[in-house]
């Protein structure tokens, strides 16, 4: 055996030793040589030392009750919570509470929001602006592109998200989220994912920036990009309107009066539900091939549960989450409402340059169950989802040449009632088929702006901000196109 | 609008070629490129690697043994060694190969190159060991001196590979670990295991498969021609001498104890509301986990209780230096305890 | 509940225990052998008692800018101590906490006044340890060390002490300038757990506080506590890691003798010592280029030699 080893024992330096000059790279041969020496559990040792230490220390500053308290109150909340029989019940009852409430406690002053913004300020604008002489084109890039497109997303985001951010946070103050982890987390495992996803992933359901920023609970790198990259099948706050309002007027209305409200409401939870499937899926498929190699770790505390305090929790959850997510979109939505006024108002022999576009796309549309409009409605609502439906609406109308209809080129409008909504999206050529196209590709396809933009922040990383906005959206195309193509071969061209 | 039987039938067509040429690890496009990195330096850099192995073994080392070992004709091999003598790196004496100083060299920066990459993926990557081999296989040619210089800095310059196999430093030097094969300690003797040969695959593949890890403590009670019976961590494995030569050990001083049956308990086989002291963290867990779990305190000598299961079933919430932390049941059954707990000091 | 401030408020300027706590203490029934170092604070390098140590060039490079304050304190802590309710209490600020380990959504920064002084106060992200083995603990771990702060802060949960005295004793070894703030103490209560606040003291030699940053009790001792740390008033005798193997300490000795030949007066080449043989590629780096001279040279109150001599 020719291999040569190095000496065993480092020559032995004494404080007072030579007078030489150290250098720094001596110093650091001497630690490697010394690490042969100590051995490779070095790290092991070191921490043993330490919780020696630390032992020593907290048992004589300690007094540990002699006996346990007869009543120990966190055991009992946690023995119920976590139980086989009543820790799911009680889950779901706990988020169907907190979705209802968010439902119901929103629509009122969603309204009034509406009715502000869109009711009286929109046409008080309007008439400052024609009381200062604004050129028509200055005014309607100002008044119908950004600051329609702004009052829209404030008035359907923020009252959701001043309701459920809060109520969520009371839930994760207290400490019952991590207990929601922890019972799911063995389903969440078989996809090779976190506990954690399911809190990240019902954050989602709020809104996927801010899903997306909770998922830094998780705290094992691979387990929490699978939530980062999947949390766009949550289907958020933005797009829950669109799916109930074509569930509501075209698969509703396939059904007996006395069973359509039922059947477009399990519609919607249809999507809803396919949505979290697909995120197992996707959960599943990325653990095993691209994130193969990414560290991963579980651990999951369960924190004491703590009387949340209710009034400042409602402060520092509105500051933080719903400020912030809300300021985000209002940057994104803005200069969206301008583009999408500009679309409609350039115009180029005559014809606008929204309707050469969509021409253009028509086609394409038609493969995958959609049109031109639907498809330019997504691309200049990318920056958010909430004004999908009122730029449809705005586009079929410009399409179809109906001035008796609508509000203008360029100027989002929802209309008093379903039945209108439905007759304008009929002669814009929607059949039922296009009804669960969009809703299809309303859960799959990119994400917002803001939320895009959050994933780049989250992960510092371009590559993975490109594979959470390609990889929905190309599902989004494949289920669409085979779900029409499928359709039109047993229903006929539809 | 086109027949839908026809747009269906050219997506899924167009579907099909794009997953056969892209598809990872097996698709047309990693091929191609995997069989342009099979160039003939490759083969020169595997075939001194090969050399340097056989003398380690002590074994003579022949035109024919690299030959079979690369698995090229003899007249490739012929050709591949004629190069390898002109640039000095390889001596030929009347058919028994041996590397010039300058050939060690090489074939010690690529065995340094290979050792890091199988450390860095078990360390700092989330792959199973059964990736490790195959993947350093490849990136051992490719990496210049500075990046595996690099490479060892990140990770701090560590002494041996997951194996057990001691890492050359950037001179070449290393401490070899002189261990030797289980079948040849004595009887009841009690021994840890240094190392475990990596190739071939099928052989390491099962012996990963038993559970068997370089660091883990052993007994030898049976040793004949037909089959070698040991403890290992309070299992007791039964093995082909074939497989446990292939297991290198080092005696243990008679004082240590080798965890025997009574003890072969983990922290998964606690019921609610037991109590266990951490005796060991099993070597394969290691990297991130490990280093997680001892910030989490689980040392051996913590005692540990089991204080809820979840609603679906998996994660055990364990009392953990009086913090309530949940486990997964694969964690907990890399956690050795034992059920005696001494009086309190 | 705020014992170490009443020995420090009678003007001596380091805490002068009871004769018979001391003896009590010595006589300790676990039958460990425990001394206390009571000798007087060693003397001051330059005899200026009451200057900021803080690296202000480092700072800056690690983003906190010094120009209108005196002094910068850190915040450490495990997750879900209650880290950043102190830091709401301490400066004011609304900062969202969760009861999740690890919620904090980015380094905040924020300050307070006391006295005549101005303090910085930088919420570090919580860990449980600073062995540099994640992100996280690399950013904590580095801004103690080459930032040193002129007082650090380690919130402590009172009903997980001992797995929190992991990280407490991971930065007595970077830093002497230390308080503890024995949080969630209302919690300990409701556990029926008793701490003792004085013997942990007196063990670990800095200043602990008992807090209920929730209920905003014992914020202003917490703050009296720093000023006594950061202006010197104060000399911390910090409690240094025992339990070393012996192989160990003979190496992390020669370490330290062939450090303190390169960088003399480095205030922590134990811990150095204990990095470089864990392979810690970052404090090589900052061997190598000199940046770990810079930290001696600043003005450190304690004279580096003691470290080791005393304990190993």
């Amino acid at each position: 055996m020719t291999t040569t080893s190095i000496p065993m024992n480092a020559p032995p330096q004494t404080r007072h030793g030579s007078e030489s000059e150290t250098s720094p790279e001596e110093v650091l041969a001497l630690a490697r040589t010394l690490r042969w020496e100590i051995g490779g559990d070095f790290h092991q040792t070191l921490m043993e030392t330490i919780y020696t230490d630390a032992a020593r220390i907290a048992d004589r500053a300690v007094t540990r009750p002699g006996e346990k308290p007869r009543f120990d109150l966190d055991r009992t909340i946690d023995g119920l919570v976590t139980s086989r029989r009543w820790g799911i019940p009680i889950m779901i009852l706990m988020f169907t509470a907190v979705f209802w409430i968010t439902i119901t406690g929103a629509n009122i002053p969603s309204q009034m929001l509406s009715n502000l913004l869109i009711g009286t300020i929109y046409p008080a604008l309007q008439q400052a602006a024609a009381a200062i002489g604004m050129p028509w084109w200055l005014s309607g890039f100002l008044i119908d592109g950004m600051y329609l497109a702004t009052a829209w997303v404030v008035s359907v985001m923020l009252p959701p998200m001043a309701i459920f951010f809060p109520l969520f946070t009371l839930l994760e103050d207290f400490g019952y989220l991590p207990r929601v982890a922890f019972n799911l987390d063995n389903i969440y495992k078989k996809s090779g994912a976190h506990g954690k996803q399911s809190l990240s992933m019902m954050m989602g359901f709020g809104c996927n920036a801010a899903g997306i920023v909770s998922t830094r609970i998780i705290d094992s790198p691979r387990e929490r990009l699978i939530a980062i990259l999947t949390n766009n099948f949550a289907l958020c706050n933005g797009r829950w309107p669109t799916q109930i309002l074509l569930a509501t007027i075209f698969i509703g209305a396939l059904a007996p009066v006395y069973m359509a409200g039922l059947i477009s409401a399990l519609a919607v939870v249809g999507i809803a539900m396919l949505g979290i499937v697909i995120s197992f899926l996707v959960s599943g498929m990325l653990s095993r091939s691209l994130l193969k190699g990414e560290v991963s770790t579980f651990s999951l505390e369960l924190p004491p549960f703590r009387p949340p305090r209710v009034l400042q929790t409602i402060y520092t959850s509105f500051i933080d989450r719903t400020l912030y997510v809300l300021w985000r979109a209002v940057v994104f939505a803005a200069p969206a409402g301008a583009v999408i006024w500009l679309v409609s108002n350039i115009t180029i022999n005559g014809t606008s340059a929204a309707q050469y576009i969509i021409n253009v796309l028509d086609p394409i549309g038609l493969l995958f169950g959609l049109n031109g409009v639907i498809l330019l409605a997504y691309v200049v609502a990318i920056p958010a989802n909430e004004i999908v439906i009122p730029t449809i609406l705005m586009l079929t109308v410009m399409t179809l040449g109906a001035t008796n209809l609508g509000a203008g080129a360029g100027v989002m409008f929802e209309t008093e009632s379903n039945a209108a909504t439905k007759a304008i999206l009929t002669a814009g050529g929607w059949t039922v088929l296009t009804a669960i196209s969009v809703m299809l590709f309303s859960l799959l396809h990119n994400p917002c702006s803001t939320t895009i933009y959050t994933i780049y922040k989250e992960t510092g990383s371009k590559k993975w901000a490109t594979v959470s906005t390609l990889l929905p959206l190309a599902m989004g195309f494949a289920v669409t196109f085979v779900v029409a193509q499928v359709w039109r071969l047993v229903f006929g061209a539809g | 609008m086109p027949d839908p039987l026809i747009a269906l039938i050219v997506a899924g067509l167009l579907a099909g070629i794009t997953a056969l040429l892209f598809w990872p690890e097996r698709g047309l496009v990693i091929r191609w490129r995997r069989s342009r990195q099979m160039n003939e330096r490759v083969l020169a850099e595997d075939a001194l690697k090969q050399i340097h192995k056989s003398e380690m073994r002590g074994q003579v080392a022949t035109l024919d043994g690299v030959a079979g070992a690369l698995q090229i004709s003899r007249d490739h091999t012929a050709e591949l060694l004629a190069r390898a003598e002109e640039n000095g790196l390889v001596s030929n004496e009347a058919g028994v190969l041996h590397l010039t100083p300058e050939g060690r060299n090489a074939a010690l920066h690529i065995i340094r190159a290979h050792r890091l990459w199988e450390r860095y993926l078990a360390d700092q990557t989330g792959f199973g060991e059964a990736q490790w081999h195959g993947q350093a296989e490849i990136l051992e040619h490719s990496l210049p001196p500075e990046e595996v210089d690099a490479l060892a800095a990140k990770l701090g310059y560590p002494t041996h590979d997951p194996h057990g196999d001691p890492i050359p430093d950037a001179s070449g030097q290393y401490v070899a670990h002189g261990g030797q094969p289980l079948t040849a300690i004595a009887l009841d003797q009690p021994a840890q295991i240094v190392h475990i040969e990596d190739e071939p695959e099928t052989i390491y593949a099962q012996l990963v498969a038993l559970g068997l890890y370089p660091g883990m403590t052993v007994r030898l009670v049976e040793a004949s021609s037909k089959r070698v019976r040991f403890w290992a961590n309070g299992d007791e494995h039964v093995l082909a001498p074939i497989l446990a030569t292939n297991i290198s050990v080092v005696p243990l001083p008679e004082t240590a104890t080798v965890v025997v049956e009574s003890d072969s308990e983990t922290l998964a086989d606690l019921k609610l509301g037991e109590r266990g002291k951490v005796s060991a963290i099993s070597p394969r867990c290691r990297g991130a986990e490990r280093r997680r779990f001892m910030d989490l305190g689980i040392l051996p000598g913590t005692v540990i209780s089991a204080e809820m299961v979840s609603a679906g079933g998996d994660p055990t919430a364990y009392r953990i230096r009086e913090a309530l932390i949940a486990l997964r049941s694969e964690q907990a059954s890399m956690i050795q305890i034992t059920r005696r707990l001494e009086p309190a000091a | 509940m705020n014992t170490v401030n009443e020995k420090t408020q009678n003007g001596a300027t380091a805490p002068v225990f009871d004769e018979a706590l001391i003896k009590s203490l010595e006589e300790d029934s676990d039958g460990q052998t425990f001394t206390i170092n009571i000798e007087p604070p060693p003397a001051m390098p330059d005899g200026c008692s009451s200057c900021a140590v803080h690296n202000a060039a480092n700072l800056r490079s690690l983003g906190v800018d010094m120009t209108e304050w005196d002094y910068v304190v850190a915040l450490a802590g495990n997750p879900n101590v209650g880290k950043s309710t102190v830091f709401n209490a301490l400066t004011g600020l609304r900062q969202h906490t969760g009861n999740w380990p690890g919620k904090t959504v980015s380094r905040a920064e924020g300050g307070f006044e006391y006295g005549e002084s101005r303090y910085k106060l930088v919420d570090l992200p919580g860990t449980y340890s600073l062995l540099a083995t994640s992100m996280d603990e690399e950013i904590a771990r580095d801004f103690i060390l080459f930032g040193q702060p002129d007082v650090t802060i380690v919130v402590v949960d009172a009903t997980r002490l001992e797995r929190n005295l992991n990280l407490v004793l991971q930065v007595l070894e970077i830093t002497d300038r230390v308080v503890v703030c024995l949080n969630l103490m209302d919690e300990a209560r409701r556990h029926g757990l008793k701490v003792d606040e004085r013997r942990l003291a007196l063990d670990l030699g800095v200043p602990v506080i008992p807090t209920e940053a929730r209920h905003k009790r014992g914020m202003n001792e917490l703050i009296q506590a720093v000023d006594e740390v950061a202006t010197g008033k104060y000399q911390p005798k910090p409690h240094r890691i025992q339990s070393t193997p012996p192989a160990l300490k003979n190496a992390v000795n020669q370490l330290v003798t062939q450090l303190e030949k390169i960088v003399p007066g480095l205030p922590n080449a134990r811990w150095v010592a204990l990095r470089l043989l864990d392979g810690d590629q970052s404090i090589a780096d900052a061997l190598n280029e000199g940046r770990l001279g810079a930290l001696a040279n600043s003005n450190t109150s304690h004279p580096a030699g003691d470290l080791m001599a005393v304990q190993l």
